[in-house]
């Protein structure tokens, strides 16, 4: 009688430790709780984001804006965005395309292993830490858009980019979109624009 | 002499072997299609060249050349896929499908010959007429779902089904035309949408990943023909409506049931939404399914000539499925871990059952177990009150939508009468001053010749004159005109041309066309929906004096992040 309880214990105590992990992250969490987490996510990625394009947002080409218009709109292609919008007397281009390209999936990886510890320490502030690893990083239902606008420099053409994500599926419950792209893949995709725009004009570019 | 329209066209009176051209019919992101005679059957005929406007260019020997060696390759793939398909299309012979005559390589790129077909295309008709009964738009669409049936059986699908695409034979019989053989043959990295009709286009032809396009791609177009058909306007593009009102992605299409209610049968207007339904999942699978929908919907409609087509066996079967460019790869992680979740949790439950078995204790329920369960509960039902809530608004935004439509078609009606007596107004002044200043000259020359009859000089005499008539038009004419006509065009549907002339007007300075595209580009109406170029136009109106823009330029402002508010204004000065 009393081997057997203590056999019990020791067995109840695993299995309310597994259940408690799988019931942690597998259930619901409190909504407000996942809307601060996000809010708290695009607030971080705006600010790195801004940062980020103060440095690598602008670059000016030596060639003239009706040459530059082009080379963006044929790099952007290149990369398998689809333009949305284009107003070229006013030298504004607008892209999207599912996420992660202009990154592929290589890439979104690499991503993936720098910026996803950090969203999961800002949400796990708000969540609890198991329900925080469950957070997605999965590239499904987003977008990426790109708005490139080109206006005539001394030195050619200066080209400014700017990224956003867009959900295409709702979020439920009223939770807030995510709006910025994580730091890395920012920081990445200006850098692929960037050189296959050089690619596509044939020329360097240099910062204003 | 090459048509100044089409700069990269080849000249009226070139020669293909023994074709000579005559003019261009039109051109597309792909290729340019021209009016030729045939001298050998002495018979006109229409030809594509295969000019891919983004990676190839016209040399001035008439050649085309990729623009760069690094899109050589790809130039030459879809090259290749132009004359596939152009082969494959010749086996084709259906009073519904334009017949392929001929293709060759010439140039350094390549031609496909059709049958040249006199008639008006669908769009002319709409444009002219604005909407069509349901008998004649049955005599017109079934008959293409018979063609269209015979493609996609042949493992193909158009992918661009527009009222552009759809002739109207002298007849009144239908036919399909282009096939935008090359639409999908650049494949690899560049997408397809930059040739997507908007409004005409599901949402999955915006990419360039194929492997969710089949039938329901052109039944969404096909939909959508005839919706604009019931309609007198073309629906939303998909972006938009993937977009929905405020960033929100709740539907925002106001539906044909809506739309047309009343004046087509209630089954017709069915069969559209459910064609039009943004995932392909939901749309009919085949033309099959949706012929059958229609069947029901439909009273008896005399259908055309019956589809007496025949295929000719291929050598080489060639599917057009496009190449799907790199794609984020499926979902698996969340299949995974439910899967393994499921698998702990099932393990947990038979352990906690047998330690159960064993335990002297009687059982009990964890109450953190009990309260996580009643949060579920909460939790679900509260999902299923938003839901319900989400659903209500869409259907008060779409009953909003169409009753702003309703409003704006009756101010347009009003405005138009108001414009109408003005120039009847006007019309009469500018008659009265004409007969005013005949009746002032006849009495000068009667004074005149009373003077040389006299042979005396005396002190002129007073003429009495009436004064001049108000000008005809305040001296800013030419601006509200482009906006009238703007409107006009905009009224007839041609959103395309309503843009062109309030860009026109706007780039002149006029606010209220500024404010106009400022206005337009923030609902997306007849242009991609864009916060930026919506808050540029604002901000110009604002400028140019426009009460209402600031107040509209704040709004979209605040959608915006600061690096797009600070290239907006950097365009602006």
């Amino acid at each position: 009688m009393n081997r057997l309880p203590r056999i019990s214990l020791a067995r109840v105590r695993a299995a309310s430790l597994a259940a408690l992990v799988v019931f942690c992250g597998g259930c619901p969490t409190n909504p407000i709780k996942v809307r601060d987490a996000i809010l708290e996510v695009n607030e971080t990625f705006r600010v790195q984001y801004e940062s980020i394009l103060a440095q690598q947002g602008t670059r000016v080409f030596p060639v003239r804006p009706d040459k530059a218009l082009p080379g963006v709109r044929a790099a952007l292609f290149q990369l398998g965005m689809h333009m949305e919008s284009q107003d070229l007397g006013l030298g504004y281009l607008s892209f999207a395309s599912p996420a992660p390209r202009p990154l592929n999936m290589q890439e979104w990886g690499q991503v993936a292993q720098a910026d996803l510890p950090m969203m999961r320490e800002i949400a796990a502030r708000h969540v609890g830490l198991v329900p925080s690893w469950f957070i997605s990083f999965e590239p499904e239902g987003l977008e990426i858009v790109l708005n490139a606008t080109v206006l005539p420099a001394a030195a050619g053409s200066e080209i400014s980019l700017t990224m956003r994500m867009r959900q295409v599926t709702p979020p439920p419950s009223g939770i807030p979109r995510r709006e910025y792209a994580p730091p890395t893949g920012v920081r990445m995709g200006l850098d692929k624009i960037w050189g296959q725009i050089e690619r596509e004009l044939g020329v360097k570019s240099h910062s204003p | 002499m090459t048509d100044p329209s089409y700069p990269d066209a080849l000249p009226a009176q070139h020669r293909l072997h023994w074709y000579v051209l005559e003019r261009v019919l039109g051109q597309g992101g792909f290729g340019i299609t021209y009016l030729a005679r045939d001298t050998n059957l002495d018979q006109q005929v229409a030809i594509k060249e295969y000019l891919p406007v983004d990676v190839a260019t016209r040399r001035p020997d008439a050649s085309v050349r990729s623009r760069t060696e690094d899109q050589g390759e790809r130039y030459r793939w879809g090259l290749d896929r132009f004359i596939r398909e152009a082969r494959t299309l010749a086996r084709f012979d259906h009073p519904n499908i334009v017949r392929v005559l001929s293709v060759f390589e010439h140039n350094n790129t390549a031609y496909m010959v059709m049958r040249f077909e006199e008639g008006e295309n669908l769009a002319a008709l709409l444009e002219r007429r604005r909407t069509l009964p349901e008998d004649e738009l049955m005599r017109i669409v079934l008959p293409i779902l018979d063609g269209l049936e015979l493609v996609h059986n042949a493992g193909f699908i158009h992918r661009d089904i527009k009222p552009d695409n759809i002739h109207i034979r002298a007849d009144g019989s239908p036919v399909l035309l282009d096939f935008g053989s090359a639409r999908h043959s650049m494949g690899h990295a560049r997408t397809v949408t930059i040739l997507v009709a908007p409004g005409y286009a599901p949402f999955e032809q915006y990419y360039s990943s194929g492997e969710n396009q089949g039938p329901w791609t052109d039944l969404y177009s096909l939909g959508a023909t005839c919706y604009r058909a019931i309609s007198g306007i073309s629906p939303m593009d998909a972006i938009t409506r993937s977009k929905g009102i405020l960033g929100s992605t709740r539907e925002i299409l106001v539906p044909a049931v809506t739309i047309g209610s009343g004046r087509y049968s209630a089954g017709l207007l069915k069969a559209i939404d459910r064609a039009l339904a943004f995932s392909e999942k939901e749309r009919p699978q085949s033309i099959a399914e949706w012929r059958r929908e229609l069947a029901d919907a439909a009273a008896p409609v005399p259908r055309a000539a019956p589809a007496t087509m025949s295929v000719t066996p291929a050598t080489a079967p060639g599917p057009l499925a496009p190449n799907p460019a790199p794609a984020p790869a499926p979902p698996i992680r969340g299949p995974v871990i439910w899967a393994t979740l499921g698998a702990v949790v099932a393990a947990v439950v038979v352990v906690a059952v047998l330690l159960w078995q064993q335990s002297p204790r009687p059982p009990t329920i964890d109450p953190a177990f009990t309260k996580l369960q009643d949060d579920y509960k909460r939790s679900e039902e509260a999902r299923r009150k938003l839901e319900e809530q989400r659903k209500k608004e869409a259907d008060d935004a779409a009953t909003r939508q169409l009753g702003d439509k309703q409003k704006h078609e009756a101010d347009l009606r009003a405005k138009a009468e108001q414009e109408k007596k003005l120039a009847d107004e006007r019309a009469r002044r500018e008659l009265e001053a004409k007969k005013n200043a005949d009746a002032a000259k006849a009495q000068r020359d009667a004074e005149a010749k009373k003077k040389a009859d006299t042979g005396r000089t005396e002190a002129p005499a007073l003429v009495v004159v009436a004064p001049p008539a108000p000008p005809a038009a305040p001296p800013k004419a030419a601006e509200p005109d482009l906006i009238k006509q703007a409107e006009e065009a905009r009224k007839r549907g041609n959103d395309a041309e309503s843009l062109a002339l309030l860009r026109k007007a706007a780039d002149q300075g006029n606010a209220k066309a500024q404010f106009a595209l400022g206005d337009m580009f923030s609902a997306g109406r007849g242009v991609p929906q864009s916060n930026f170029q919506s808050y540029v136009w604002f901000a110009r109106a604002a400028r140019a004096g426009h009460a209402d823009a600031k107040a509209r330029q704040d709004q979209v402002k605040a959608t915006l992040q600061p690096a797009e508010i600070q290239h907006a204004e950097k365009l602006l000065r």
